[in-house]
């Protein structure tokens, strides 16, 4: 059975629910969740959640601004690693 | 005995504000610390932001909030670290400052005041009250000494003055909520721009190493922020500190979470030498005098100021500052929890919160302040703290003088 795809939503509610940012509106797949709190102390409890929810390795050369600016790009970069790693 | 007008315990932020303003205003002052360089957590802890010194509602841009004192520190202290505005930080101004300037300026502002002395290395032992005023007891270089004053400032941000006198005015959260302690050090020599992406890029190699053993689990509350120098950064770790156990009152916890903070910077000190182009020439970082420590014990006062009050901007009769940090909380080590005001409008910091009517003639400003937990997370901050301090001489001189 192929891994399913982490979507949008799924990496919303992680976000929230361990508080990684703190968003003064209600956070959509394209916010920028830079803006919305997210510094270098918060992206690595992010990566110790990914890593433990969607059992997932990250390594630093990974872990780019661009794929971590919204909870879409996240979502979307987190499937393609769990379907070539399976 | 020489009895002085006011004396002043703890040298930090809200000290130094207390005893210019009890001093600039005529008021013969002294201040004791147990420290040598004035400045408190911003110097002996390395603690390298001024923060609540801007009015909350940055689309206003970069207005100062509390005229005087700290107003004046804040702008000398822009000048003197070239910077040529406070940094934007998300949805609120933070102003970089540099701890050894601090204590310098401190300095110069004390030495501008005949008014003023100061006793470094002294220990508050004892405190008594006399129908004139206040016996303080301390312990300085192995002797003890005996100090009069008729009006006394807490700004120890121990409550140190409710603990000798009476325990019952002061009170403590527990210690699993407690904010939690930052170890911070200052690391030189390093090459290269340090941006948002060198930040997240180094969190990113310090998270994996963590993971693979080979950094201790404390480095993952460990963040680096540029200094206004080149070349320099702070690195800042917050601890756990034994989460339920931590107790900041205890000498042997206190030298835990010391040797904690050093053993954590000191392994990404070598992690970092090797592993990142940044850091191949950085000598092994400099270390703080102690721990920064955000909360202790808190006075009661005549009023206590409340989380709900700040986060409604509420405005009191007897305003005595004013307080626009969000509540930014750390009862972990995992990062903070901001809770920001309703609307970005600063709250009022009652008179009444600096003072409790039981006890006339002492007064207490900064972390030591009469707040609750919640109010606590916005009130440490040093910004917010020279504001108290300077309110806290001002009530301090209208007491000797009567009014």
């Amino acid at each position: 059975m192929p891994p399913a795809d982490i979507s949008p939503a799924t990496v919303i509610a992680l976000l929230i629910e361990q508080q990684i940012v703190d968003p003064s509106d209600p956070l959509t797949p394209e916010s920028d969740l830079f803006a919305c709190g997210m510094d270098s102390l918060a992206m690595m409890q992010l990566l110790l959640h990914l890593e433990r929810d969607f059992a997932v390795r990250i390594s630093p050369e990974e872990m780019t601004r661009e794929r971590f600016a919204t909870a879409a790009a996240l979502a979307a970069w987190l499937s393609t690693r769990k379907r070539t790693s399976a | 005995m020489d009895t002085l007008d006011i004396i002043v315990a703890g040298g930090g932020s809200a000290g130094i504000a207390a005893a210019l303003a009890s001093a600039r205003q005529g008021a013969r002052t002294l201040l004791l610390d147990r420290q040598s360089n004035l400045g408190g957590m911003g110097t002996n802890a390395l603690v390298h932001t001024f923060c609540g010194l801007f009015h909350p509602d940055v689309a206003r841009g970069v207005q100062w909030l509390n005229p005087g004192i700290p107003t004046e520190i804040g702008q000398e202290m822009l000048r003197r670290t070239g910077q040529s505005a406070p940094d934007l930080m998300g949805r609120v101004y933070v102003l970089r400052q540099h701890p050894t300037l601090f204590a310098l300026l401190a300095d110069e502002l004390f030495r501008a005041e005949p008014q003023l002395t100061r006793l470094s290395g002294a220990e508050w032992t004892g405190l008594e009250r006399h129908p004139q005023g206040w016996k303080i007891e301390v312990m300085a270089q192995g002797v003890r000494r005996e100090l009069h004053s008729r009006a006394l400032i807490d700004t120890t941000g121990d409550a140190t003055g409710a603990r000798l006198l009476d325990p019952a005015l002061c009170e403590q959260t527990e210690g699993a909520r407690l904010y939690r302690p930052a170890y911070v050090c200052a690391f030189q020599q390093l090459a290269g721009p340090q941006d948002e992406s060198w930040r997240l890029g180094l969190g990113a190699m310090i998270f994996r190493a963590i993971r693979d053993g080979l950094l201790p689990a404390a480095a993952m509350g460990a963040g680096f922020r540029e200094s206004p120098f080149s070349g320099e950064a702070f690195l800042t770790i917050d601890l756990e500190a034994g989460q339920a156990h931590w107790d900041p009152f205890d000498p042997a916890k206190r030298a835990e979470v010391e040797a904690e903070g050093r053993h954590a910077a000191l392994a990404l000190w070598q992690f970092l030498r090797q592993e990142h182009p940044s850091f191949h020439a950085c000598p092994p970082p400099m270390l703080p005098t102690q721990a920064g420590i955000r909360e202790s014990a808190r006075y009661r006062g005549d009023y206590m100021i409340t989380g709900e009050d700040l986060a409604a901007s509420r405005q009191f009769a007897d305003n005595a500052a004013l307080a626009g940090w969000p509540m930014e909380k750390r009862e972990n080590a995992r990062g903070p929890k901001f809770r920001y005001f309703d609307n970005p409008e600063p709250a009022g910091i009652p008179g009444r919160c600096l003072k409790n009517s039981a006890v006339p003639g002492l007064f207490f400003a900064g972390r030591c302040l009469s707040a609750d937990h919640e109010a606590l997370a916005s009130l440490r901050v040093m910004g917010t703290c020279m504001a108290t301090g300077q309110a806290a001489g001002k009530l301090a001189v209208d007491f000797v003088a009567g009014r």
